[in-house]
């Protein structure tokens, strides 16, 4: 058995000097990063590793890693990290964002990273509402979900119903990407996706794969009824990998 | 707290300047209020020195040092805090086992109010009724929601008017994070906790297929229960070391 120590239960690529954490008590994008981390272990690349966040909770991660992590501005840590692996082919490159910076100020860099086909790993942590500034309506929340800036319940009529990012970017990214959906319900689940993903852009192709998670200080939430706001939502956006279509136009010509 | 103190200074016909610091920004860090009050004009809302401070959790230490001169009197937590991290070369300090009195006779979050009738009776030299009527206004919501809450804020208040403040001899902070890692050793199987980084986020009793984990007595980063394992109900089924956002808890076979 490992020696007892206090990083005892975490990822070697932990910066165990940055815990406990900030991320709030149940914080699902903090569970994220950990399988995160153990994937990074699992591949062996912590060494080869640029990680690029955003504003909002994502960027609570800032010295979360023992590798390199570049703070972006909001919406923008996809075009940072595509820029930075231009100029850096053979390190792995994550960007992480929340539900803003994916799917509302940043989503015509997500949308043009895929379609582009850009190499590098795009992660978008859902909770249905933006958390940093105290939980307001996003495009992820989902119809009659009360927010701070939906007290009665979003109407659907007039803000739209539930984004669908995965199925969006994927309509749109070259047929050689991986665009998937995990859950924090389900952690072995959630690595193997990871694990897809990065490998997919070790082959040279963009990734994308958003995380349902938990937010149980805006949600107001403990952590039973954490899980099952969690279910609801995997009720409206399916787990698992979004297949290409066959009407996928976009793909490589020139060799 | 603060916000109490500051409608008193208020009725108390003083000029009042309360910037509480906290909110979306501040998840997960301490929150700190920043009050003046004054029978003249208050020019700016900032200020280099306090007079007093009041400091109830190790975790917000960091953020009042700045604000500590020789002069400057401190009040704290000796359940929570060591004496000795306190400034050494200032003799104005002054200590209530707050969280200790409202756990043992009360309830946890009555410590707020054992803090308030001290400081008031200590410094303002006001009846306990007129404190009380401004906390009652306050938190008048919660006592409609659950009566009990305020007798019990009553009797808290009561007794607070009876505490001397500690100046030699302080109490022990027993209620201070407890900073060993805990070992449970089974027949087959050993469980790690860790309550410095466990934020008492329940995730882990509520994902245990066999329910061998609930809260305990051993408190965490936040002063909060911690989960005690029953090893022999454990099956070790990994649940609570993929879920834990914290990286606090862990069971491995023995070998």
């Amino acid at each position: 058995m490992k020696k007892i120590v206090t990083n005892f239960s975490m990822p070697e690529c932990f910066n165990e000097k940055s815990k406990p954490s900030m991320f709030c008590p149940g914080c699902g994008q903090s569970i994220s990063l950990r399988h995160l981390g153990f994937v990074i272990d699992d591949l062996g690349i912590s060494k080869n590793l640029t990680f690029a966040i955003d504003i909002g909770c994502s960027l609570l991660s800032w010295n979360y890693y023992n590798f390199d992590i570049i703070q972006t501005h909001h919406g923008r840590s996809i075009p940072t990290a595509v820029g930075y692996k231009m100029s850096r082919e053979k390190r792995i490159v994550i960007a992480m964002m929340g539900d803003g910076g994916g799917y509302a100020i940043g989503l015509q860099s997500l949308l043009h990273a895929a379609f582009r086909n850009s190499p590098i790993t795009a992660i978008v942590v859902n909770n249905t509402e933006y958390s940093m500034t105290g939980g307001q309506m996003a495009p992820t929340s989902l119809p009659n979900e009360i927010t701070s800036t939906s007290p009665e319940g979003k109407i659907a009529k007039l803000f739209g119903g539930a984004f669908h990012g995965p199925e969006l970017v994927r309509n749109i990214a070259n047929k050689n990407s991986f665009i998937a959906r995990a859950t924090v319900s389900n952690p072995i689940m959630l690595e193997t996706i990871l694990k897809k993903a990065i490998n997919n852009q070790v082959s040279g192709n963009f990734s994308f794969v958003e995380i349902l998670s938990l937010c149980p200080t805006n949600w107001k939430t403990n952590a039973k009824e954490s899980f099952e706001f969690l279910g609801n939502m995997e009720k409206v956006y399916p787990v698992g990998e979004i297949v290409n279509s066959s009407k996928n136009k976009n793909e490589e010509t020139d060799k | 707290m603060a916000k109490v103190l500051a409608q008193l200074f208020v009725d108390l016909d003083f000029n009042v300047s309360y910037i509480p610091q906290f909110g979306p920004e501040q998840r997960g860090t301490p929150s700190v209020s920043f009050i003046q009050y004054s029978k003249n004009k208050i020019a700016c809302p900032r200020y280099e020195k306090a007079d007093l401070i009041v400091v109830l959790r190790r975790r917000a230490l960091s953020q009042i040092e700045r604000f500590i001169d020789k002069d400057t009197e401190i009040i704290f937590d000796s359940s929570t805090i060591p004496r000795k991290l306190i400034q050494q070369n200032n003799s104005f300090v002054f200590g209530i086992p707050a969280t200790k009195i409202a756990e043992e006779k009360f309830s946890h979050s009555v410590l707020n109010v054992i803090v308030l009738g001290v400081m008031s009776k200590t410094y303002l030299d006001i009846p306990k009724e007129v404190l009380w009527n401004i906390i009652e206004k306050q938190l008048s919501k919660k006592f409609a929601k659950k009566p009990e809450l305020k007798k019990q804020n009553q009797a808290a208040l009561d007794l607070s008017y009876e505490i001397e403040l500690e100046n030699v001899k302080y109490s022990r902070p027993a209620y201070d994070t407890h900073n060993e890692i805990i070992v449970v050793k089974g027949e087959d199987k050993t469980a790690v906790l860790i309550p410095k980084y466990c934020k008492g986020c329940g995730i882990c009793i509520l994902k245990c297929p066999v329910s061998a984990l609930k809260f305990g007595k051993v408190l965490g980063v936040y002063g909060t229960p911690t989960p005690d394992i029953d090893i022999k109900k454990c099956i070790r089924c990994g649940n609570c070391f993929r879920y834990c956002p914290d990286s606090a808890i862990k069971v491995e076979k023995n070998i």
